[in-house]
């Protein structure tokens, strides 16, 4: 059971707060009718399932019930940081300096 | 009887004789015993059958990391625990444990002749031999092999005894408590440090409780182990578990522990729990696990009476137990020969020592002479003879080339060592490193993966000063140069596998005593191409199972090293897994198992409904009456009378389960617009309206009615399994998509205790309990919602009806739904009111074509497929799923759609998940065309009435389908799904 | 009828009942259901929070985790725009009344959640012990100080955890999962 540090409760959290709710950083599209079926296939169903650093989302449902950002390494399933929603996609570099 | 006890040897203790049965004989032992000294006191070697040949086998070593001494530890009914090792077992007054695998008895058994005609067993025989023919397998095979093989049946009877668990936290964790464990413990509890050391032995100490000899700053090791142990307890913040295997280590320094609170006892308080998990979350983790020893690797290497020889080092100044008479030694290291010592000390005789090195330390030899002990240096033993015991072993010289003719030593147990290796176990759970370290011949840590220190053996330190050293240091002590005088020398070398003059391929020389894998089966792995240590380990078992490899792993790796021609560092290092002993189901499971294995919500109504005789069901984690039978009905009997009496007077329901929302702000109405399909900016204040709910990809989520209380606040219903994912859902987008909205969210669920009353005299039962809210047909129209009072309660009562009849919907605070259901229970048998359950619901609704989200669809169903294209806000510009229903396949034709079905025998009642085929002449493979969904006996119509999803159903409207069922195809007629008042009239009776 | 007539009739049933075991005066650790409270789940964006804390005189805790506790009120700030008010029943009308007024001035959500939540107070010596049974968070009082709340859960239920005091406990959850809840704590302390 991996520890979570909620960036809303600025405390590691045990896992059993959290649910896992998919890959960050993916906009639903200001107006969907404007976008062609691929699109908006695009949007719905592809996605990264990266090896290595992974941007993605939680939500510390059983917490303070908001969803935010984390980046993880799914090669070694370390949190390397999270961050609120809304906030920046962060760079590699600053990946690396907050997993310190 | 002849006692092998020795006077004077062993750990200080009141010789207290508890009585003990072993395969139904009774033996005597001492309080403090293990299971296995006890029968090494009484000289029983033989303790039971291997796992594949049905070998005898004896007791192999003295700790956890037993391959061969595997019992069954029977506490009585449902309390027999398989594959116990004899070595980890406390004795108690009355203790009952039986060997295991042989049939019918140990010293005969009938399935040893696997072991003959083992040629047709070798690694890999089961997945080879038993492929064909196919049918054989469920037959033949499998039949036999499970009687065959196993460790053991298992127990049918429920387990009676509980289990407990708590979440610990400390600073600092301890595993292992010997030398370097206690070490680290008495330097990290200097502070106010939260301290936790586990051993999963019953007494602190580890290797030091066989070390009398040992001295630490000038005085006896035991003496500083008894004063380090006395000052641990003292303290506050240190906990001290014995009996506590750390079985895993997972994630962010989170590690499982096994206490074992009650198997050591012969009257345990039936109260307390056998065993605790703790779940403990360290900051730093120290392991202090210690190293196991080696066997070596020959012929007949698993004869009982062969035996570790610090194991027999253990039984002699732990126990106070002589391993045997006359005892050979057969090393490749330093260690072994401390052991000789010792026994030859307590008048056992050694027989000979063979060490298979060509140079010894010389003063191992001259302490050997002092004894008269006869060191054989270059020297192998290739074999051992005897049928429950060593009688004698055969020795060889090593030569330049190949070896000497044998030479037969007689003796009566044969201790060995081939090395020690570090336990290194959980730290490869915690997915730290591991490096090489030839002169060890062995894996030891290297670069960490969590907060976490490996000291003294397990780190390949040895030796008790370095234990200690490195013990305190990783404890945070002060650098303190100890005085330690010890015996051991702690030199040898690594052979894997020994040179012999016997033909390789008629001989069996052990590897994995649990598992029953040989030298040979790992070179038969790599002959066959298997290269990986991954590979060979799945392809022979070795170091699978229970056992994880601890005293088979390395010598099993440097045969394949060998073989591949590889250096062992290169071939790598198969992966350790939790656990690291077995551990009992129950104590996973801790408290979650009878009424506690999961939660089961209950309605405040639920008593009512008990009292009533309801038979339930669970929704989700609710449990739901399903319906009330009275005296001899059964489902279907009392599922018509419900439906009747609500049809024909009132039915009242418990539709408290259902998910409630409460969408409050500003900003709501804009919310639901992009929640739901439909429209709600017009929706007027006291007005409901039923929602659909789809996924971003055009498919229905969700469903339920909506009513607007105030401008700015709306009640929103979901299906009772749906609740929490929708409310989930919805956080989602408010706060990811549309944090800008003014807008809450609450669950209310279970704020409102919810009474649906259906059936023409609704109104006329709730007419005098309400206050405030005028309720005639003009004032409170179908799908309308006030808030007003009922029994002098706030009530939000909304006018809906699931059923097609006259119905409301009565929200009171739940901690008010039983007394105010009751009171209306009361007041309703003028009017025959009938209670009913989920079933009656389902028959209700259906007959008026209702759909339940997740029956009629399933995840792929679009609201046209549905049937439901009037529920979507045409107008709207967008709302979570709209540009999906554009998606080139939700437009295309032939998607399967939502039909009513009629059988042409109006007395089959269909059942639901059928498939459905176009015609029934087809050859089989039939192409199917769609299923049925829903289906019931509709007592209301006198026939059975259906609805399913099938390919373009609308337009065969009128046209037969078929349901190819066991024995008969049934037609039925498609049609509409609305089988019982098309019109709606029922709902305005006044 | 008036409804007076119907309402005396009516009996509170917070649909939980302890076990002796857990009610017991034992000094280590006791469980005692708290009676009927008025809730409200109080939303407001941070924005809007000093204006909501100043027009009702209440004393919103401004950061999540923390609590004001008041003779008839307690206020938890379980999220960064929720903050959970407890008082007793008569408050909880006047504190309603209040609410309404004041949403058409600010804009802020309340919901009655009175019914939804049941509460304990778990206090004695060995709370804290009992609580870990199947609560994973750390509740020593360096990590867990009087004053703090926060959402958790315990096993497979979600409770929300206010410390009142070192050795004094306030769990709220919800009323269904409240049976389960007691039930786990008598398993618990029965086997010590």
């Amino acid at each position: 059971m991996i520890l979570i540090r909620c960036p809303y409760c600025d405390e590691q959290r045990p896992e059993v707060e959290f649910v896992y709710a998919g890959e960050a950083h993916i906009s639903r599209p200001q107006n969907p009718n404007l976008l062609s079926d691929d699109e908006w296939a695009e949007y719905l169903f592809i996605r990264k399932n990266a090896r290595g650093v992974h941007y993605e989302r939680w939500v510390h449902a059983h917490g303070c019930a908001r969803y935010f950002n984390a980046a993880r390494n799914t090669v070694t399933d370390k949190i390397l940081m999270t961050y609120k929603t809304g906030e920046p996609k962060p760079s590699v570099e600053e990946i690396a300096e907050a997993a310190k | 009887m002849t006692t092998f006890r020795r006077q004077g040897r062993g750990r200080p203790r009141q010789e207290k004789t508890v009585r003990f049965s072993f395969d139904g004989k009774e033996y005597a032992g001492v309080e403090g015993d293990t299971l296995a000294s006890a029968l090494l006191a009484n000289g029983v070697h033989l303790v039971g059958r291997s796992f594949k040949y049905h070998r005898p086998r004896g007791i192999l070593s003295a700790g956890s990391e037993e391959a061969n001494a595997l019992v069954a530890f029977d506490r009585g009914p449902g309390r027999v625990t398989l594959n116990v090792r004899a070595t980890t077992l406390d004795l108690y007054e009355g203790l009952t444990a039986r060997s295991q695998n042989y049939w019918p008895s140990l010293k005969f058994d009938i399935t040893e002749i696997n072991d003959k005609f083992s040629a047709l067993f070798p690694a890999g025989f089961y997945n080879k031999t038993f492929m064909w023919p196919k049918s054989f397998w469920d037959w033949v095979y499998e039949p036999f092999i499970r009687r065959a093989a196993g460790l053991g049946p298992a127990p049918s009877e429920p387990d009676p005894d509980h289990y407990t668990s708590a979440y610990d936290h400390c600073e600092v964790l301890i595993v292992g408590a010997g030398p370097a464990g206690i070490a680290a413990a008495l330097a990290a509890s200097e502070s106010s440090a939260r301290v936790i050391i586990a051993d999963e032995q019953a007494e602190f100490g580890g290797s030091l409780l066989s070390m009398p000899e040992a001295a630490i700053d000038g005085a006896p090791a035991w003496q500083w182990l008894e004063s380090g142990l006395e000052t641990l307890r003292s303290r506050d913040n240190v906990t001290l578990l014995p009996r506590t295997t750390v079985f895993g280590y997972y994630h962010d320094n989170f590690l499982g522990l096994a206490q074992s609170l009650t198997d050591h006892m012969s009257e345990p308080d039936p109260k307390e729990p056998r065993e605790c998990l703790h779940k403990v979350r360290a900051a730093k983790v120290i392991l202090a696990t210690g190293a196991i020893e080696r066997p070596l690797v020959f012929a007949d290497n698993d004869l009982p009476g062969i035996m570790l020889a610090s194991s027999a080092q253990t039984y002699l100044n732990r126990y106070g137990v002589a391993v045997g008479d006359n005892a050979a030694i057969f090393t490749t290291h330093d260690s072994a020969y401390i052991a000789a010592f010792d026994l030859s000390d307590a008048n056992i005789r050694i027989a000979a020592i063979i060490d298979a090195r060509a140079t010894v330390d010389t003063r191992l030899i001259e302490e050997a002479k002092k004894r008269g002990i006869e060191v054989r240096a270059e020297s192998v033993v290739t074999g051992a003879v005897g049928r429950f015991r060593v009688k004698r072993i055969r020795v060889n010289r090593v030569l330049a080339s190949g070896v000497s003719a044998p030479e037969m030593i007689d003796c009566d147990t044969l201790l060995v060592c081939g090395g020690w290796t570090p336990s290194v176990h959980l730290w490869s759970h915690s997915k730290g490193t591991l490096k090489w370290k030839s002169e060890l011949g062995a894996y030891v840590p290297d670069r960490p993966n969590e907060n976490v220190i490996c000291v003294g053996a397990c780190n390949g330190e040895f030796g008790l000063k370095r234990a200690l050293e490195t013990g305190a240091s990783a404890g945070g002590g002060a650098a303190r140069l100890l005085e330690v005088k010890e015996d051991c020398g702690w030199s040898g070398e690594v052979f894997g596998a020994l040179p012999t003059d016997r033909n390789e391929t008629r001989i069996k020389a052990f590897v994995d005593f649990q598992n029953d894998v040989t030298a040979k089966d790992i070179k038969l792995a790599v002959r066959e191409g298997f290269k990986s240590i991954e590979h060979v380990k799945r392809y022979t078992t070795a170091g699978m199972a229970t056992d994880q490899g601890k005293t088979s792993n390395l010598n099993g790796l440097q045969i394949a090293s060998n073989a591949l021609a590889r250096p062992v560092e290169q071939v790598g290092l198969t992966t350790f897994r939790p656990p690291y002993t077995p551990t009992t189901f129950g104590v996973l499971a801790g408290a979650q198992s009878g009424d506690t294995f999961d939660v089961t919500r209950k309605t405040p109504i639920d008593p009512w409904a008990v009292s009533a005789g309801a038979v339930f069901e669970p929704v989700s984690l609710w449990r739901r009456a399903r319906y009330f039978p009275q005296t001899g009905e059964d489902m279907y009997a009392a599922v018509a009378r419900e439906c009747k009496a609500t049809r024909e007077s009132l039915g009242i329901f418990d539709a408290t389960t259902l998910g409630k929302v409460e969408v409050v702000g500003p900003d709501a109405s804009e919310f639901m617009n992009r929640m739901y399909t439909n429209p709600w900016a017009k929706l007027g204040v006291g007005r409901c309206r039923y929602g659909l709910m789809l996924r971003e990809d055009g498919y229905i989520m969700d469903d339920g009615v909506v009513g607007r209380l105030a401008n700015d606040r709306f009640h929103v219903t979901t299906t009772t399994g749906g609740a929490p994912r929708v409310l989930s859902m919805m956080e989602d987008y408010l706060q990811t998509e549309w944090p800008d909205l003014d807008v809450w969210l609450t669950s209310i669920t279970e704020q409102w205790a919810v009474i649906a009353l259906n059936g023409p005299n609704a109104r006329k039962l709730i007419e005098p309990f309400v206050d405030g809210i005028d309720l005639s047909q003009e004032a409170f129209p179908h799908m309308a919602a006030r808030e007003g009072r009922i029994c002098g309660i706030e009530t939000r009562l909304f006018r809906v009806s699931f059923s097609g009849e006259l119905g409301f919907e009565i929200n009171v605070p739940a901690h008010y739904g039983l007394t105010i259901w009751r009171k209306l229970y009361e007041a309703g048998r003028e009017f025959n009111i009938t209670p009913y359950g989920t079933e009656t619901m389902h028959v209700l609704r259906a007959e008026k074509g209702f759909i339940i989200v997740g029956q009629d669809t399933d995840g792929t169903v679009t609201p046209d497929d549905a049937g439901m294209s009037w529920a979507i806000g045409n107008k709207k510009l967008d709302f979570v799923g709209k540009r999906s229903l554009e998606r080139p396949d939700i437009v295309a034709n032939g998607r399967k759609q939502l039909v009513g079905l009629l059988t042409a025998d109006p007395n089959f009642v269909l059942e639901e998940g059928a498939q459905i085929v176009a015609s029934p002449g087809q050859a089989i493979p039939m192409k199917m065309v769609g299923h049925v969904t829903s289906s019931y006996w509709s007592e209301t119509l006198g026939r059975s009435i259906a609805m399913a999803l099938v390919k373009d159903g609308r337009s065969l409207e009128g046209e037969s389908i078929y349901v190819p069922m066991p024995g008969a195809t049934i037609e039925a007629k498609v049609g509409s799904t609305v089988f019982y008042d098309p019109e709606g009239e029922r709902l305005n009776v006044i | 009828m008036s409804s007076n007539q119907h309402s005396n009739e009516l009996t509170i049933d917070q649909g939980v009942v302890l076990a002796p075991v857990l009610t017991g005066a034992s000094h280590e650790v006791s469980v005692v259901l708290v009676p009927e409270r008025a809730r409200f789940s109080l939303r407001v964006k941070p924005s809007n929070l000093k204006a909501l804390s100043e027009a009702s005189e209440l004393d919103l805790p401004e950061k999540i985790g923390a609590s004001t506790l008041a003779s008839s009120t307690k206020i938890l700030c379980l999220g960064p725009d929720e903050r959970l008010v407890v008082s007793d029943v008569t408050s909880g009308g006047t504190l309603r009344r209040m609410f309404a007024e004041l949403s058409s001035q600010i804009s802020f959500s309340y919901a009655d959640i009175s019914h939804r939540n049941v509460a304990f107070e778990i206090s004695g010596a060995r709370a804290v012990k009992l609580l870990n049974t199947g609560c994973p968070l750390d509740l020593c009082l360096r990590a867990f100080p009087v004053g703090k709340c926060t959402r958790t859960v315990f096993e497979h239920a979600e409770i929300t955890l206010l410390r009142e005091g070192e050795y004094r406990f306030y769990v709220e959850l919800w009323r269904s999962f409240a049976p389960y809840f007691v039930r786990l704590l008598e398993k618990a302390v029965k086997s010590r």
